[in-house]
């Protein structure tokens, strides 16, 4: 059977696209047709994880009905019931999955039988979907939505990660028809855009540079040169890929009349690193904002673990990081990024504050925006170079 | 909401239409031009060996000879043939298609292009005996030349002979180390190396994948031609008299050579000695002890050329270069072995009918033959060329091939150059 990986080939887009006629011409006509909608989604999700992938495939069946029955039957309990136990216990059981994924491999050598391409991203919306119905604020969760909202394709397999409520929203309407043109006008744009970053700047940066200044480094242990091309294609290359990726998703929704939240926007030019991580990689980062960050502050204030706010606040920023890190794989490059980046966000606000407070002493001015810029980019850089896994094989293998 | 409409996804239309006009239709789309063909007759780039256009147009005209070979042509200095023949005006042009890492292999590949053009004409090819080791071909450097529109055109062209059943098992085994292959050409592929027919909607695809190829390298391959060769030629001419006489081209060949051969003692350019021996000399003493050219599987490989040839009869001369004997003898490269390999790729291609061979091996050890190791310059290209141009300029002959398949055989492949006599009785 055909088998083709998500936005990878023209094959792809020339089906998406063949397959997309009756829903653009029924949304422009007010109109979805669920069921054809359905069939097109079930068949992209057969592409992506059928024929030789047929093991995913399965994995990925077994995922969403495990985490349908886990959040439906928390919705039934958390209606009568709100014990802080049972709603732990439904977290752990909905991380439960990835958990094993992770850590098979550092077991066994092997990779888990249970894993497929975006189980990651999945856990990401089941436990959010869990948390909003603890607080309250999803009252009439709906199990056969919950599944399609799991397993909306153009985002199944790398994000951006979506939310339960937002999404509803736009699925559950019909954008009308200067609204969607629009959409249409933007989605065609960023599937260009998508296609000048994943398929020319990516293979630039990833292809053909990333082999050369990586030979280049090996040729030599510390320092060099090398190492620094390394640094700054394999950043270029990891922003180019991603990023062309997750145009490509939100494109493919907005010709569903779904409005994916956008994944980047030029993080490149932040001046500080919290303004990086609204920039980069948003609705990840924005996703452990408000399912990490913020639970674990309120939590700790809750119980004044930490006399001082500040403290708390910075104890928070590092375990979030740290989490994020553990999150992309268990692999000391993995967990040392996020641990550089939780005391790297420490450090930017203490001098945020104290640049605030004296503010005769620190000038602000546009030399000094470009120099936070530059700074910036650098300092991320460096932490994609750790991130890349590339010092590792350097040094250790 | 048309006009909207239209706005928003009419130059996507558009260029799609045009794109696929392109790209598919049955008609050629790009005219590959004179200085494009001169360009690419020395350009040594990958995209010509992939390619068929530029190739097809330029060799179209007897004016361009096709040289096959591997890295010898990029050694550009006075005497280097497309040098010569473009400061005396010869009545020809040499097409250099080789480059480092091309082997046998490659070429029956490459020429599966271009057997119309072969068809009837002359050809060079230059044997390295380096490419006869043990393994063969390496699959990287295989792949760094192959194209789908190789494997097409074979595909296209082959009928189930026991040579187009041999291509198809070695371009598999090629593949299978490089995983760069398309589903429906390898599926073919391996039905061809299994003795079946391809049905007819396997060869319909084929041809339509052909059309998009071939439109692709129309358009593209010239693109990407590099000329820097050409400003080493220009140099070149330079140092060549103005008159094609002997003795002045003789004496311009001792100006260059002495000059550039200032810094070692094995008559090897300096800057090839200084790069790539200097720093290690010491380790290749003696490193070359037991190389042995004699059982590859490139002997079978050579088979498929000799057999497109036959195919196309074309008119070969076939050059086998010598090694540097200073450096031979201080790696320890056996003369022996050089001797058997000889001995058995003479046999391969005498048997058959290939009697046009230019055999330098023997005169490794004249000052200034070889510009390095292993690769002809100055003195050695001068002989190479007054064969060559002999040949060329020579009448052209009908040739009358009896091809042998036993040359696939591993029997062959892995015989001892000592045994050929009793190869020769048994087969004989």
């Amino acid at each position: 059977m055909l088998s083709l990986t998500p936005y990878e080939n023209p094959m792809y887009f020339g089906m998406l696209a063949v397959a997309f006629i009756p829903i653009v011409v029924g949304i422009l006509w007010g109109k979805r047709f669920r069921w054809y909608e359905l069939l097109v989604s079930i068949g992209f999700i057969l592409l992506s994880f059928g024929g030789p992938k047929w093991e995913q495939g399965v994995a990925l069946v077994g995922f969403l009905i495990f985490e349908v029955i886990l959040v439906s039957l928390y919705n039934v309990y958390r209606k009568k019931k709100n014990d802080t136990w049972v709603f732990v216990i439904a977290v752990l059981l909905a991380i439960s999955p990835l958990v094993v994924v992770k850590l098979t491999p550092l077991m066994s050598g092997t990779p888990s039988i249970i894993g497929f391409l975006g189980i990651s991203y999945l856990t990401f919306k089941a436990v959010q979907t869990v948390m909003e119905i603890r607080d309250g604020v999803l009252k009439d969760y709906n199990p056969w939505f919950f599944l399609q909202f799991m397993a909306f394709f153009p985002s199944i397999s790398s994000g951006p990660i979506d939310r339960y409520r937002r999404f509803r929203k736009d699925y559950e309407s019909v954008p009308d028809r200067e609204k969607y043109l629009n959409m249409l006008e933007k989605a065609l744009h960023y599937v260009f855009l998508g296609f000048v970053y994943k398929f020319m700047l990516a293979y630039l940066f990833g292809t053909i540079l990333l082999p050369k200044v990586q030979h280049l480094a090996v040729q030599s242990t510390g320092l060099s040169w090398g190492l620094v091309g390394v640094m700054y294609v394999y950043s270029f290359y990891l922003f180019f890929d991603f990023a062309g990726y997750s145009l490509f998703a939100v494109a493919t929704s907005y010709f569903m009349g779904i409005e994916t939240p956008m994944n980047f926007n030029q993080p490149f030019k932040s001046k500080n690193i919290k303004e990086f991580w609204n920039r980069w990689h948003m609705t990840l980062s924005f996703w452990f904002r408000d399912y990490v960050y913020m639970r674990l502050v309120f939590f700790f204030m809750k119980h004044k673990i930490f006399k001082n706010p500040k403290t708390t606040a910075n104890i928070t920023y590092v375990l979030n990081m740290l989490l994020m890190g553990f999150w992309h794989g268990e692999k000391w490059y993995y967990i040392v990024y996020g641990l550089i980046h939780g005391v790297a966000l420490v450090i930017n606000d203490w001098w945020l504050n104290l640049k605030k407070k004296n503010p005769d002493r620190f000038p602000h001015n546009k030399f000094t925006e470009y120099l936070a810029i530059f700074i910036t980019f650098n300092f991320v850089c460096f932490t994609f170079l750790v991130f890349s896994g590339f010092l590792d094989t350097l040094w250790f293998h | 909401m048309g006009k909207k409409l239209w706005m928003i996804f009419g130059p996507l239309l558009v260029a799609s239409v045009v794109l696929i006009g392109l790209l598919f239709s049955p008609f050629k789309i790009n005219r590959i031009s004179p200085t494009i063909e001169k360009q690419a007759a020395t350009s040594l780039s990958p995209n010509i060996l992939k390619g068929d256009a530029v190739k097809r147009a330029a060799l179209s005209d007897p004016y361009y000879v096709p040289f096959f070979g591997s890295s010898e042509f990029s050694r550009f200095d006075l005497t280097h043939p497309s040098v010569m023949a473009e400061k005396y005006n010869w009545d020809f042009r040499p097409f250099l298609m080789g480059a480092a890492g091309t082997q046998s292999l490659t070429h029956y590949f490459q020429m599966q292009g271009i057997n119309h053009q072969l068809k009837n004409g002359k050809a060079v090819f230059v044997i390295s005996p380096q490419w006869f080791v043990k393994k063969g071909a390496n699959p990287q450097a295989f792949s760094f030349y192959f194209s789908q529109l190789q494997a097409v055109n074979f595909l296209q062209k082959q009928h189930g002979t026991r040579t187009d059943r041999y291509a198809a098992h070695r371009l598999l085994k090629m593949e299978q180390n490089t995983d760069n292959g398309n589903g429906m050409i390898n599926k073919a592929l391996r039905q061809v190396a299994q003795g079946q027919k391809l049905s007819a909607s396997t060869q319909r695809n084929i041809s339509y994948y052909k059309r998009l190829l071939a439109h692709e390298d129309q358009l593209f391959s010239s693109l990407k031609l590099k000329d820097d060769n050409q400003k080493k030629i220009n140099r070149q001419l330079q140092a060549l008299p103005n008159s094609e006489s002997g003795d002045l081209i003789r004496q311009a060949i001792i100006k260059q050579a002495k000059q550039q051969t200032s810094n070692n003692d094995f008559g090897i350019k300096n800057s090839f000695y200084s790069h790539r021996l200097k720093d290690k000399l010491g380790k290749f003493k003696g490193f070359e002890r037991n190389y042995d050219y004699t059982k590859s599987p490139e002997f079978a490989d050579f088979q498929l050329v000799l057999n497109q040839f036959a195919a196309d009869k074309t008119d070969v001369l076939f050059v086998i270069p010598p090694i540097n004997q200073k450096w031979a003898n201080y790696a320890g490269l056996s003369q022996s072995m050089l001797k058997g390999f000889n001995k058995k790729i003479k046999y391969q291609l005498k048997s058959q009918g290939f009697d046009h061979i230019a055999d330098l091996s023997n005169q490794g050890s004249q000052p200034y033959f070889m510009q390095d190791t292993i690769h002809l310059g100055w003195n050695g290209w001068y002989a190479f060329d007054k064969k060559v141009k002999a040949f060329v300029d020579g009448e052209q002959e009908i040739p009358s091939y009896k091809m042998n398949n036993q040359f696939y055989a591993k029997s062959w492949q892995n015989l001892a150059p000592d045994d050929l006599n009793s190869y020769i009785k048994n087969n004989g």
